[in-house]
């Protein structure tokens, strides 16, 4: 959940994530690949909710921050549906694999 | 029903059915309105944000394109294809079969010995009387032992320097004994010598006709831009290389020279200078390189006056240069776009060393330094020059081709650079295409890994291939020439 105003407070935007919505998973995957602009600090989950506080450079702006968030929430969206395809698709992954080297005999064998 | 009859269906058998399942696939936004997805054999279908949405919810009406299209590179399968799984299989091992044939490359520096300066020499350079730094008879001979133990068929023998022809008493005995070893081993054996070309005499061109030498040199475009990158004292190091390029093409044929260029500060704004230069010259292809982060580049700071953003841009102006030739008739390709090109459209992707995953550190090369030591790759040894000898994997003196091989931090390196393992990259949809850089990342941010948020090498290639995908997408004129390049 994106709290109404993004408030930058002592370098620091507070977040509250619905965990019905977004997995961990794709949270943490999101904060790490905006690394650049903030360091995600994730704090324990409750039940259907987890807090996460973005902590940014002291100089950077208000406007900076909103954007930093806008962008966090749209690269979460898309980190939330990679884990839905990759669940999905995981068992087929590994299956495609294993056929294509089924036939590979990996092992010198001396004749 | 006959027994024939029987192996034909009815035509509600064959109607657009309502249901359908993904394969494994990954996406990354392309621009501000659009994603690319691929697969894990390098095929890419661009779709808006609600087409990905409505493509990963299952809510894509089966009759539309973009389906057909999905369908068609294997994003999808429905009762109707169920031959998905087997074809991806089939892709997937073509992809991976040259990682069986390890090593074809093999670099023997010579010498550290150089009569230039240049100022992004990736080697710690040695002034032309210090013979200390010739590699020895003994160790070629070791080194060629390790070459020929390799299970690649082809073997590509590269000779490096410093200057290599400041040595080239060893770059014969080397051509020499290789091809002798070479009448027991039957590989496809090649020579190739790194040369600024300012030493070739009629001797060497005679002895290089002779085994089918072939011959990379520098041109950093124009006379002003290379001689400044290249001070060569007394002379100039432009008209030693365009002397030498049209020596080695009338004496041995065109494929026998081919030129490599470095982009510096100076080239920044003039790109269209260097490229009509490689065509002034007779050239078909160019390399847009960007500087290394290694060795004198380093030293002298030349790598912190441009970065990421500046050589991007050099890069577009410079291809869009490039199509305007190709329009008015002239053949010329660029390089770097033509690897991503063949990663992408190729069943067997391309080899070059910088962007495979596993990375091509001694997979697909290694280097044996002046002195005997072993390198997982070039880099490798411009890395130890600087003190970091994370990439040296031993001694010609006490090494294997085995031992090489399954040195275990090499087997370490090879293992954090799958990126299909590597966070951010086992994500995104450019992973068919790009490669780990171990090097890279150990030069600049001291782990082999690194962090893709904060590497410049992981900018840089996906704005590669966002540019090349967002031209074959909108430009047909340019879709057309890239094609014509693979």
């Amino acid at each position: 959940m994106l709290e109404p105003d993004v408030l930058l407070h002592e370098g620091c935007v507070a977040l509250t994530i619905d965990l019905r919505i977004y997995r961990l998973k794709a949270i943490k995957k999101a904060a790490y690949r905006l690394a650049e602009r903030f360091t995600a600090v994730v704090e324990t989950p409750t039940t259907e909710t987890v807090a996460v506080s973005l902590r940014f450079k002291p100089t950077v702006s208000e406007a900076y921050a909103r954007e930093s968030v806008r962008l966090y929430f749209e690269e979460l969206m898309d980190q939330e549906l990679r884990e839905e395809i990759a669940e999905e698709t995981g068992p087929l992954r590994s299956l495609i694999l294993a056929h294509a080297f089924s036939n590979l005999d990996v092992v010198k064998r001396d004749d | 029903m006959t027994e024939l009859n029987a192996h034909f269906r009815g035509r509600a058998e064959f109607a657009p059915t309502t249901r359908y399942r993904l394969l494994p696939c990954r996406f990354t936004r392309l621009d501000g309105t659009r994603y690319v997805a691929t697969n894990d054999v390098g095929e890419h279908v661009v779709m808006t944000d609600d087409q990905l949405r409505a493509f990963a919810t299952r809510r894509l009406a089966v009759d539309s394109a973009l389906y057909r299209s999905l369908k068609a590179r294997h994003f999808v399968f429905d009762d109707d294809s169920l031959v998905a799984v087997d074809l991806l299989a089939l892709k997937y091992r073509t992809r991976a079969a040259a990682i069986a044939n390890l090593t074809g490359l093999h670099i023997f520096v010579v010498t550290l010995r150089c009569d230039h300066s240049c100022h992004y020499c990736q080697v710690s350079r040695q002034t032309e009387e210090r013979t200390q730094f010739d590699m020895s008879r003994e160790h070629a001979d070791k080194a060629l032992e390790i070459a020929f133990a390799t299970p690649s068929p082809q073997l590509k023998i590269e000779f490096q320097g410093g200057e290599p022809l400041l040595n080239f008493d060893l770059i014969k005995y080397i051509v020499e004994r290789a091809t002798a070893l070479n009448t027991g081993f039957r590989k496809n054996l090649q020579f190739v010598i790194a040369s600024n070309l300012t030493h070739l005499s009629d001797e060497i061109i005679a002895f290089s006709k002779e085994h089918e030498v072939y011959y990379s040199t520098s041109l950093d475009g124009p006379e002003a831009i290379h001689n400044a990158n290249r001070p060569l004292r007394g002379a100039s190091s432009h008209a030693a290389a365009i002397a030498g390029i049209h020596r080695i093409r009338e004496a041995l044929g065109p494929r026998f020279i081919s030129a490599l260029m470095t982009t510096t500060p100076a080239s920044l704004s003039r790109v269209t200078e260097i490229i009509d230069e490689y065509v002034a010259h007779g050239f078909r292809s160019i390399f847009l390189r960007n500087l290394s982060p290694y060795g004198f580049a380093v030293r002298t700071s030349l790598v912190r006056r441009y970065d990421v953003d500046d050589w991007i841009e050099f890069y577009k102006r410079g291809l869009g240069h490039i199509f305007e030739l190709n329009k008015r008739g002239v053949r010329l390709r660029e390089e770097l776009t033509t690897i991503v090109l063949q990663k992408m459209f190729l069943p067997s992707g391309s080899h070059y060393v910088d962007l495979q995953s596993p990375a091509g550190i001694a997979i697909g090369a290694l280097v044996y330094n002046y002195d005997g030591m072993i390198y997982a790759s070039d880099e490798g040894r411009m890395l130890a020059e600087m003190g970091d000898k994370s990439l040296c994997l031993g001694s010609v003196d006490t090494e294997s081709f085995e031992s090489v091989m399954t040195n275990e931090r090499l087997i370490g390196l090879l293992d954090d650079s799958l990126l299909e393992s590597v966070p951010m990259c086992t994500d995104c949809a450019f992973l068919p295409y790009c490669g780990a850089d171990p090097v890279f990342h150990q030069a600049t941010m001291h782990d082999s890994v690194g962090h893709k948020a904060f590497s410049g090498f992981c900018s840089k290639q996906m704005a590669v291939f966002r540019h090349v995908i967002t031209l074959l997408e909108d430009d047909p004129a340019a879709r057309n020439i890239l094609m014509s390049w693979i």
